[in-house]
């Protein structure tokens, strides 16, 4: 499976980076705003325009359940 | 202030080391899937639903209450909620494996109950089939998961040593939601449970609930049945949730066979019900949680203790270990770097894995970009999430690279067929397929059974989760179906 064994190499290398980079992590994280936020997340926001233009209340109140466990 | 870790261990193999068969372990998650209908021209009940979406079952097998060809369970639970029992697994991955594999088949069924739904209830009804934890009106349910353990585990020792662990493991494992009010919590089931452990079933929410029935010889095992995790839609989240306890769990039993102590001591909270809830409204980690012993420990701190005794004892003992788990070292990495994210506020890198977190990141870039966005929208972002049937959110943030995958497709597709090969569920999976293959066969099955009739009757005790390999008494009952054929 070559996808599986990627993700866990890149979380093996990314490791060692995070290390060092951890002493200047919160300072940058205290600068970011916008930009750093939505690194990405712009597309994502696209693809779900249009769930924006359901009734939402309808949405969730419509979800009701009971019993289980 | 938690402590940092600068090493890393890793799985090393020794020659002629005899294997420690205290560590091995079967595993399973049991899912329950919420039901909704938007959009149809009159509204059906969830009942309706689940019952479209049971009817190729029950067409196969006369019952909405199955066993599937991968070995796992798939049943209507009270109340119309789908659900899916995961086939025993020896290895997280593999339990993954086939949780994944049971979100597919969810997601399928709904596919085709929408279909024919949309003929009587109008051409934009569309089925949602939520793997979250909560509902609209406040009703809770459950992802339970399953831990086989040797039977002389005193449970009071769980009580003090594993539920700190799960308390707090939250900071990773927890699915995130917000409440009408716009409070966000980490985890989903948080306000819905209360004693730490108890043999309670229903009307209190235990956290590890030990009603007795082991599904393997019982003189040997108990079944730990852990009911305080959230429905994760992360596969990494799934693998790490089940990772990190199974490697506690490992340290616990070591500890109890050869009389040592397990480092866990001093980690018992005063109230875990309490506790629970300050974990999940405390993104920090820093929120200070009462000790039974006195004074007090952070989420984060208790984290820590338990990363390091595991990654200590995964250093020393890597050979019995590798055995059954070649990939301990990747989840001490995963965890370390969790537990850093949440100390610097490192939102961003959690999103990547951490369910929470990723929808909580969405949400905020959400609101920049939509500073009135209601609350109610919020909401119903938080339940598409976890909608496998028509979900929009999660396959975004995983095209768009925003939340990893661990499992290719192709490997769940897989999964939906093929059970884990080293466990029990190799002979049910095999005896399913077969006997769905049968005409004019009867057959049943249940954990630690499989019974077949068709000109002849037979059935066969599969008492040892960990036999993969046929009894006499399994062949018998194959040939039965075989003669049919």
């Amino acid at each position: 499976m070559p996808q599986e064994q990627e993700s866990r190499k890149h979380a093996i290398t990314e490791g060692t980076a995070a290390q060092e980079q951890k002493s200047e992590q919160k300072a940058t994280e205290a600068s970011t705003g916008y930009s750093d936020l939505a690194t990405g997340l712009d597309s994502v926001l696209d693809d779900i325009e249009s769930v924006l233009e359901d009734n939402a209340e309808e949405y969730v109140n419509h979800f009701v359940q009971k019993g289980g466990e | 202030m938690p402590q940092l870790r600068d090493s890393r261990s890793r799985v090393s193999r020794s020659e002629a080391h005899p294997v420690d068969y205290s560590l091995r372990r079967i595993i399973g998650i049991e899912t329950e899937y919420g039901i909704s209908v938007t959009g149809a021209e009159r509204d059906p009940d969830p009942g309706t639903v689940a019952m479209l979406m049971f009817r190729p079952v029950v067409a196969a097998t006369r019952s909405t209450n199955t066993y599937v060809r991968n070995g796992s369970r798939l049943y209507i639970d009270v109340g119309s909620h789908p659900e899916y029992a995961t086939a025993e697994a020896r290895t997280p991955i593999d339990a993954l494996r086939m949780d994944a594999a049971g979100e597919l088949t969810m997601h399928r069924m709904a596919a085709d109950a929408q279909t024919v739904l949309r003929r009587e209830y109008g051409p934009h009804a569309t089925v949602h089939v939520y793997k979250n934890n909560v509902d609209s009106a406040g009703h809770s349910f459950g992802c339970h998961e399953n831990y086989l353990v040797r039977r002389d585990i005193p449970l009071d020792m769980l009580g003090r040593e594993f539920v700190p662990f799960l308390v707090t493991r939250q900071l990773y494992a927890g699915a995130g939601t917000w409440d009408a009010d716009g409070n966000f919590q980490l985890s989903q089931r948080a306000d819905f449970l209360d004693d730490a452990i108890s043999s309670a079933t229903t009307r209190s929410r235990p956290m590890i609930n030990t009603r007795d029935e082991a599904l393997a010889d019982s003189d040997d095992y108990r079944r730990l049945h852990v009911i305080l995790g959230d429905s994760n839609r992360s596969q990494i989240a799934t693998w790490m949730k089940v990772t990190t306890a199974h490697l506690v769990l490992c340290v616990i039993e070591y500890a109890v066979h050869h009389g040592m102590a397990t480092g866990f001591e001093g980690m018992e909270l005063a109230d875990a019900g309490a506790a629970m809830r300050a974990v999940s409204r405390d993104r920090t980690g820093m929120a200070p949680l009462a000790l039974a012993g006195g004074g007090t420990k952070c989420a984060l701190e208790i984290q820590n203790t338990y990363l390091r005794v595991v990654d200590r004892f995964v250093r020393e003992h890597g050979d019995d270990l590798a055995l059954h788990m070649a990939d301990a070292p990747e989840c001490l990495e995963l965890w370390a770097k969790a537990l850093d994210a949440v100390h610097f506020d490192n939102l961003t890198e959690l999103s990547t894995w951490v369910d929470w977190a990723a929808k909580l990141r969405f949400v905020d870039s959400l609101r920049i970009r939509h500073p009135d966005v209601s609350m109610a929208k919020i909401r119903q972002f938080d339940l598409d999430y976890h909608d496998v049937a028509n979900g929009r959110l999660y396959d975004s943030l995983v095209s768009h690279g925003q939340l990893h995958k661990m499992l290719v497709d192709s490997d769940v597709e897989k999964a939906t067929v093929t059970p884990p090969s080293d466990t029990r569920a190799a002979l049910r999976g095999a005896f399913v397929a077969k006997a769905l293959d049968t005409p004019n066969c009867t057959w049943s099955a249940d954990w630690t059974h499989v019974a077949a009739s068709v000109d002849d009757h037979a059935e066969a005790e599969l008492l040892d989760p960990f036999r993969s390999a046929p009894t006499p008494e399994f062949q018998i009952v194959m040939a039965v179906l075989d003669a049919a054929r």
